[in-house]
């Protein structure tokens, strides 16, 4: 919910019990008021009627108006009491109900007692009543037009600048070199909003930049002596004097002097991807790039004896970067080979909406929702870093592709959704 | 063949040195950008490796002028920043090849040969080894003076050990050479090419050159 329509929303409904509460009390008030004259008037009539009576020693004419009555009864009990009252009596002229308010009071009449009755019409108060009520829901309906007037052209001009702030936040780029072009604006909230962000993405780009250059010296700095380390014992592996045992070692040393370059080598690609480097796009031909790559390995495959199925759909064009989708595609088809059996097969699938490879092997030993996991390897003994899997799945993730694997009647599928 | 290796770092440089120095290339070594830059301007060299990051400067800005005197050496540039803009900007400049940190010195050796191969403008493209010969331009091995049918690969792999012949190779340095990074650790694959090219070669008659070294690899020799 908006916050404007969340305020609104009590704003209004305050509003409205607020104008419904005053007029209940208006109603009251001005029914009081109004009844206490007409009692008023009550009671100069009483007066003038025992001044009648004083005088004339008889009982003036009732009358009977629609506004006003008097009428005399003699009394029955002993006593009249005194008291005002309202009743509805029907009015056979205007063929309705009509309120009154009356006064009883008794007057003697040659030692007779009567009860008189004194009343007037409340038509006129009614009347007041229901304009009361009118005017509030006019003004109920004037304020919620206001309001939606207000919303409309005025709080969306006034929101205008905050609105612009957070357009710049969703575009902003940490690896991006532009800065945010944030819109002035005289109001004091969103110009410490928008001091706070620009700080905020200032501080942010700066850090990135920081731990980018930390990730490219690491980088340096773990490769070179890596690169030494390799040289010298290949250097050293050439070595005419050599035992067995010595070349053994030698080549045990070299090899994870090797792995763990390959493995710093995986781990600076995987921050890469992280921090969104890698942001120059293409068109990629998946089609060409993954047949050449087959290519590439043919003989590979010839080796193990694996038949290759492909139904690669000619001209399937992703926009992504060159490199990621050529790691993506050697990730996957390398593992589809490494991972085989002799005599196994290999399937490759693409097509304009996906991508899939599928290879036999034996069934994995681990959970296959941690297959795409860091260093989750099948087989303990095995010469992967596991990385390469996590590698595809960040790349996928990236560019929002939906990857999944599967396993079924002996063949090792990755599929590979390009949500088009 | 003249080389220069402009690299500051000593225990690597002499590395490089000692294992060019076998096939008959005369090396110099610059460590500093400054020294790099009075040597390239005096003298012409048949393949110079650069390292990026040198004190003094930036091997890019060396490779800019010796495009700016329109030398002609050939240019590998070796460098531990495996930085995609850095490996884009140095071949858009005129670097011949780019190697990463660490390396293969096999790879190395068969890098730089390749580029002396296409910088050599006398011709020559034959490469022999007693009585192979390959013709790199056509990419076709004879033995005897007779065509040898060879796969891509096994052309690669003949290629290899020939530029880095009398020399120990390891299996790995030859997965990664002929598929890339991410076939290492698989070397019944190469056991099998091995074998076929080994093959080959000796129903075309000649000796057997490549002789596996207990533990290590290979190494093609006489």
């Amino acid at each position: 919910m908006k916050l404007l329509a969340k305020y609104n929303r009590v704003n209004v409904l305050a509003t409205i019990i607020v104008l419904l509460l005053s007029a209940i009390i208006y109603y009251f008030f001005i029914k009081a008021a109004l009844i206490h004259q007409l009692d008023k008037s009550l009671k100069v009539e009483e007066r003038e009627i025992t001044d009648y009576i004083k005088e004339n020693n008889q009982l003036p004419e009732p009358s009977n108006s629609k506004d006003e009555q008097e009428n005399y009864s003699q009394a029955n009990e002993t006593k009249v009491n005194r008291k005002f009252s309202s009743v509805d009596l029907f009015n056979k002229e205007h063929n309705e109900y009509i309120s009154y308010r009356q006064l009883e009071f008794p007057v003697t009449v040659s030692g007779k007692l009567y009860k008189a009755d004194v009343r007037k019409s409340q038509v006129e108060t009614e009347d007041l009543i229901e304009l009361i009520l009118k005017i509030t829901l006019a003004i109920v309906m004037l304020l919620l037009i206001t309001l939606f007037l207000i919303n409309r052209f005025v709080l969306s001009k006034l929101w205008k600048p905050f609105n612009s702030t957070l357009y710049q936040i969703k575009q902003f780029n940490l690896s991006g070199t532009d800065e945010m072009q944030l819109q002035q604006t005289d109001i004091n909230e969103f110009t410490e909003l928008n001091t706070a962000v620009s700080f905020m993405t200032k501080r942010a780009s700066h850090e990135y930049n920081e731990i980018k250059n930390f990730t490219e010296n690491a980088s340096h700095e773990i490769q070179t002596p890596l690169a030494i380390i390799k040289s010298k014992l290949e250097l050293l592996s050439q070595s005419e004097s050599l035992k067995e045992d010595h070349m053994n070692t030698i080549q045990s040393v070299y090899e994870t002097a090797n792995r763990l370059s390959k493995l710093n080598q995986s781990l600076i690609l995987l921050t890469k991807i992280d921090n969104r480097q890698f942001s120059e796009t293409e068109k990629v031909d998946l089609s060409t790039l993954i047949v050449d790559h087959l290519n590439n390995y043919e003989e590979l495959i010839n080796a193990k004896q694996i038949i290759v199925t492909k139904n690669i759909e000619p001209n399937v064009n992703v926009t992504m970067n060159e490199t990621l989708a050529e790691i993506l595609i050697v990730n996957l088809m390398t593992n589809a080979i490494k991972h085989n059996i002799d005599s196994g097969s290999i399937q490759i699938t693409l097509s304009k909406k996906y991508f899939s490879i599928s290879n036999t092997g034996n069934k994995l030993q681990s959970e296959p929702s941690e297959l795409f996991e860091r260093f989750k390897k099948d087989r303990v003994n095995s010469d992967s870093l596991g990385l390469g899997l996590s590698i595809v799945k960040k790349i996928c993730e990236r560019y929002g592709y939906e990857i999944s694997y599967d396993y079924s009647s002996l063949m090792h599928t990755t599929t590979i959704n390009f949500n088009l | 063949m003249k080389i220069l290796i402009i690299e500051d770092e000593k225990d690597l440089s002499e590395s490089i040195v000692a294992y060019l120095k076998s096939e008959e290339y005369v090396c110099e070594v610059a460590s500093t950008y400054n020294k790099a830059l009075e040597k390239t301007e005096l003298y012409d060299y048949d393949c110079i490796l650069l390292d990026i990051t040198i004190p003094g400067g930036s091997g890019l800005d060396i490779l800019r002028e010796l495009k700016a005197n329109n030398k002609l050496d050939g240019v590998l540039i070796i460098s531990a920043r495996n930085s995609l803009d850095d490996k884009i900007t140095g071949l858009t400049l005129g670097a011949d090849d780019y190697l990463s940190k660490p390396f293969h010195l096999s790879e190395l050796s068969a890098r730089v040969a390749a580029i002396i191969r296409r910088k050599n403008f006398d011709g020559n493209d034959l490469l022999k080894f007693q009585n192979i010969s390959i013709d790199t331009r056509a990419k076709l091995v004879s033995v005897n003076n007779k065509p040898l049918e060879l796969t891509r690969k096994e052309y690669e792999l003949l290629l290899y050990f020939v530029t880095n012949k009398k020399r120990v190779i390891s299996k790995n340095a030859i997965a990664e050479h002929l598929w890339g990074d991410n076939m290492e650790g698989n070397n019944d694959f190469i056991y099998t090419h091995i074998k076929n090219l080994r093959k080959k070669l000796s129903d075309a008659g000649d000796a057997d050159y490549i002789k596996s070294v207990y533990g290590m690899g290979y190494k093609f020799s006489e």
